[in-house]
């Protein structure tokens, strides 16, 4: 890779874990948890999570955890499009 | 003319299925918005669409009022569902179909024509 181009591949892979990070301190309790970069330009994101918190709440309210734990990405810009699946653990 | 945000709450009220999204359902301008659109068509959802594009307001507007940032957005009898994650989900599952029939009756599939409203702006 030339010299000051930055390494989009490993940019994105931090990215992933901030986000990664942000949902583990959002959903302590989660029993499965996946932050996929869908493009590889770290900003296209499919969230999984899998958490006893989504237990009896209806899907919209799940997002609404899953986009409030990630407001700040998500205001800033540096996500631009997020994808998410739910599930409660019962 | 009314304001802009009852302009939007008259859409989200009277229209079966209202459907927010970046374009037309003829031109389509967000993989997001052809999700949710394909799901609900899928489902044979009367769908009206506003397009959210013509002016930056109606975007603001609508997040004020359902308190959901993204587009699309897809409102049923006046309670909003969702935006394409979630009606994909939906109708994924079927709950999309029986969620239609338990608000706007059986049969309620073909019973209309597509609608599209133009908002107006002040």
């Amino acid at each position: 890779m030339p010299a000051g181009y930055p390494d989009t591949t490993s940019m994105a892979a931090m990215e992933a874990d901030t986000i990664r990070g942000l949902l583990e301190a959002a959903f302590p309790e989660a029993t499965s948890l996946s932050v996929e970069d869908r493009t590889g330009g770290g900003d296209h994101f499919q969230v999984t999570v899998v958490s006893p918190d989504f237990e009896g709440l209806p899907l919209l309210d799940q997002h609404r955890r899953v986009d409030d734990a990630l407001a700040a990405p998500l205001g800033d810009g540096s996500i631009h499009e997020l994808r998410i699946k739910t599930k409660g653990t019962a | 003319m009314k304001p802009l945000n009852e302009q939007i709450s008259d859409v989200i009220t009277h229209e079966p299925v209202a459907v927010f999204m970046k374009g037309t359902p003829q031109m389509v301008m967000c993989g997001n918005s052809h999700r949710a659109l394909q799901a609900l068509h899928a489902a044979g959802a009367p769908i009206t669409t506003v397009d959210i594009l013509p002016d930056p307001r109606i975007r603001q507007e609508l997040a004020q009022i359902s308190g959901w940032p993204t587009i699309p957005q897809v409102f049923v009898k006046g309670e909003l569902v969702g935006g394409a994650d979630i009606v994909e989900e939906l109708a994924a599952t079927g709950e999309l179909e029986r969620k239609l029939s338990e608000a706007l009756g059986e049969g309620y599939s073909g019973a209309r024509e597509e609608r599209v409203i133009a908002l107006a702006p002040a």
